[in-house]
């Protein structure tokens, strides 16, 4: 269990962290998101000592985290990084080296996730010599190699192709399903919402939203319902409760609340159009993150 | 883990990585047959010895005999032609049949240029003989000339300070203290573009996640240093067989007290001065910042080694002993002191305790500026900035950069190669601190050449200060600051 616990921290007179507390649990998979210059950068630095707390602290299993348990944590950082000229597989064994794990061990790990990621052809290459995608995938080993129990990944999906999306949010979940604890930013929320069973969202530096994903949009009053229906667009003004909240060519999305009387609304719905689906369902994590961003 | 076994890793990473480098194995190639070729080529293409010389005029019959006795006494055999007439002598002259001509035992005609070895042995044989003709003539006997004309043996011995010192030690000293200076820029400029690499390439970040910013300097400095002592050792290997294959050179006989000596100030001087430039690179951000971030230790290096001879001139005043207590030139200094024997047995270890806290004090404070700095990855950062950031940067810089949009970053970026003022420092208040600053050294340069009486130490010694001071307060601001020349 990773917990930040009131932390803070100020550049001069900006704010990055303000007393920011939430917790990320073991074998689940946690979004951690906000708009750009929110403090998830920060936070994630924070983690690993790389920024030092003005107040607050950041605990695991309930303790402040050590330099011994520190070393073992995987990272990935925003900006990636890795030595150009280095080969591959030396490299991920250096890396796994400053673990503290053994050349031996380390070398079979390494060799098991290159085999995994498609890379075992690439291991004595140069790292410049691969492509970008490879790069990433060497750089998500390089925070695997450490055997970690918390992974901190800051925009892990950036720059990937859908493939690759695909492959990264198999192995973040069977890494969650193996007892990792993981934490990662995205601005692909709907990504987030498929992956992740928690969520966090943070505003200049401080916690606007947290919680279990499903309970989160359960516990919003707000249902929309979304429309689709063949034949030119009706006017849906007339059918309260609900009310439009947008219309495009064949699809209208309409507010509701919790306790609508759904049978009306799809009667009503069918007077005016010739309709192909109804959906009634809580909102997405699109919408509660712009309404808890907007607060 | 800890951060000797993390840094015993690192060092690992930088001896495998860079002794897999084609350029770095290249460039020992290049040394050692530099080297090598150096000492054997001039030994192979050495002159014989052999010199051919004309005689021609009116000259006392033992001249030719002389000339020979004088030639082999000088390690050198005389072939002597003689000529009826001066026109045919310097004909063989002009066609370099003879190397010199010597007339009426009282002009020497060469070529062009006098050959300096040949013409004291030939001028000493015409003195020897026209002596001697001038001794008949006033009628001494043969016996009485020889003994009024032997030599008299004036030989000449250096007692120094302390007995059993010899003018090897000097020497070798000399050389070792050259050596040193070579490896500290060569070695240093490799810790700080080895920093600047990591920095450039961003896998610094992930680095410092697992390991302090102490053990990975400590580690690429012992790393790159480890190296450099195994280039040395191959060149040095490659030296001594070359000499003693062609014998060139005789070997030094060197005190071992000396030497050994010789090489802990070795150790000492490298691993202080590569943690400055270690320390200097992580101000840095891209391989582009190398030549501005290492201007003050560029500066540095060269008048600290200069001052060590100074100090050779005046082993035992004040000034030489404070250089070579003050850590920063004693690497320099003070193993020439000992070889002199100038030093009592406490003075070495005082300076050496000196110089190993500086390196600590050094390693910590360079370690607290890369971990401050390594964040960074904008223009070259200030030194205040880099000190400060740990508690407190700026936004735009350090690690507040990461929470600017991406594409604010990366504009950032791309003004990089601009210098722009990030300071509270005003331009006024710079200009100053530059003023002071030039005035202290003026002094300093003046007081230092009336305490020593040589103009040119006092120049050197106020423009060293002025220069590094206006650096490091450019440094320090990351100000431009007004060139110096317009003063």
């Amino acid at each position: 269990m990773l917990g930040f616990d009131g932390a803070t921290k100020r550049f001069g007179s900006v704010t990055a962290l303000d007393g920011c507390t939430f917790a990320a649990r073991p074998g689940r998979l946690t979004g951690f998101l906000g708009p750009n210059g929110a403090g998830k950068t920060t936070a994630m630095r924070a983690v690993f000592g790389l920024v030092e707390l003005d107040a607050g602290t950041v605990r695991w299993q309930g303790r402040p985290v050590t330099a011994a348990e520190r070393v073992r944590f995987g990272y990935m950082p925003e900006e990636r990084g890795l030595y150009p000229r280095m080969r591959v597989r030396d490299q991920l064994v250096y890396l796994g080296q400053l673990c503290g794990r053994g050349a031996k061990d380390v070398g079979r790990s390494v060799d098991g996730w290159l085999e995994r990621l498609g890379l075992a052809g690439r291991a004595a290459d140069r790292l410049d010599a691969l492509s970008h995608g490879n790069q990433q995938r060497v750089q998500l080993i390089a925070a695997l190699v450490g055997d970690p129990a918390l992974l901190v990944l800051d925009e892990p999906f950036a720059g990937l192709d859908p493939i690759a999306i695909g492959a990264m949010g198999e192995l973040l979940s069977d890494a969650a399903a193996g007892g990792v604890t993981v934490l990662f930013s995205s601005h692909q929320l709907d990504l987030v919402e498929d992956l992740c069973q928690d969520v966090v969202i943070i505003d200049h530096g401080r916690v606007v939203l947290a919680g279990e994903l499903a309970e989160l949009r359960a516990k919003v009053p707000q249902r929309s319902v979304d429309i689709r229906y063949r034949g030119p667009a009706p006017d849906w003004s007339g059918l309260a409760p609900v009310e439009l909240v947008e219309a495009r060519d064949g699809q209208a999305r309409l507010r509701a609340g919790p306790d609508t009387d759904l049978a009306a609304v799809l009667a009503g719905a069918q007077d005016r159009a010739d309709i192909v689906s109804f959906a009634y369902q809580p909102p997405t994590l699109s919408e509660l993150f712009r309404q808890a961003v907007a607060a | 883990m800890n951060g000797l076994r993390q840094g015993w890793l690192v060092t690992k990473r930088e001896l495998r990585e860079r002794a897999r480098s084609r350029a770095f194995l290249a460039s020992v190639a290049l040394m050692v047959v530099t080297v090598a070729a150096m000492l054997i080529i001039p030994a192979v293409l050495k002159p014989d010895g052999t010199k051919d010389i004309g005689l021609t005029g009116r000259a006392p019959a033992t001249l030719a005999a002389t000339i020979q006795q004088q030639a082999d006494a000088a390690g050198l055999t005389a072939r002597i032609q003689l000529y009826a007439r001066l026109a045919a002598g310097e004909q063989a002259v002009r066609q370099g049949y003879v190397d010199v001509l010597v007339a009426g035992a009282q002009q020497l005609e060469w070529q062009g240029r006098a050959d300096q070895q040949l013409k004291t042995v030939l001028t000493g044989a015409i003195q020897l003989v026209t002596v001697r003709e001038r001794a008949a003539a006033a009628g001494l006997r043969p016996e009485a000339a020889a003994a009024l004309l032997a030599p008299v043996p004036v030989s000449s011995v250096e007692l120094g300070h302390v007995t059993g010192r010899s003018p090897a030690d000097e020497t070798a000293v000399i050389v070792m203290t050259g050596v040193l200076f070579f490896c500290i820029s060569i070695f240093g400029a490799m810790v700080l573009n080895g920093v600047l690499e990591e920095k450039a390439s961003r896998v610094v970040e992930v680095l410092l996640a697992r390991i302090p910013a102490r053990a990975l300097l400590a580690g690429k400095i012992a790393g790159i240093g480890l190296l450099g002592l195994a280039q040395i050792a191959a060149t040095a290997l490659a030296a001594l067989m070359a000499v003693t294959t062609v014998g060139s050179i005789a070997i030094p006989a060197i005190r071992g007290g000396v030497l050994a000596w010789a090489v802990v100030w070795f150790v000492l001087g490298y691993a202080l001065y590569a943690t400055v430039y270690g320390a200097l690179g992580s101000l840095g951000s891209r391989a582009e910042d190398a030549q501005a971030v290492a201007g003050p230790v560029m500066v540095l290096l060269p008048v600290a080694y200069f001052a060590s001879f100074f100090m050779i001139t005046q082993p035992a005043s004040a000034a030489a002993r404070a250089i070579s207590y003050f850590p920063l030139t004693a690497p320099f200094a003070m193993p020439g002191r000992i070889a002199m024997g100038a030093t009592t047995w406490w003075e070495p270890a005082l300076a050496v305790v000196l110089t190993l806290g500086t390196i600590i004090g050094l390693v910590q404070l360079a370690g607290r500026l890369y971990t401050g700095a390594i964040l960074h990855s904008g223009p070259a950062l200030s030194l205040k900035q880099a000190w400060v950031s740990t508690t407190t940067v700026g936004p735009g810089s350090g690690p507040a950069g990461a929470r600017a949009p991406k594409a604010l970053r990366h504009g950032a970026r791309a003004l990089a190669g601009r210098r722009t003022t990030m300071t509270t420092t005003g331009p006024n208040s710079h200009r100053l601190l530059i003023t002071m600053l030039t005035g202290i050294g003026i002094a300093l340069g003046v007081t230092v050449a009336v305490l020593t009486s040589d103009v040119i130490i006092g120049v050197i010694a106020g423009a060293g200060f002025i220069g590094i001071a206006n650096m490091m307060v450019r440094l320090w601001t990351g100000h431009p600051g007004p060139p110096l020349a317009h003063h």
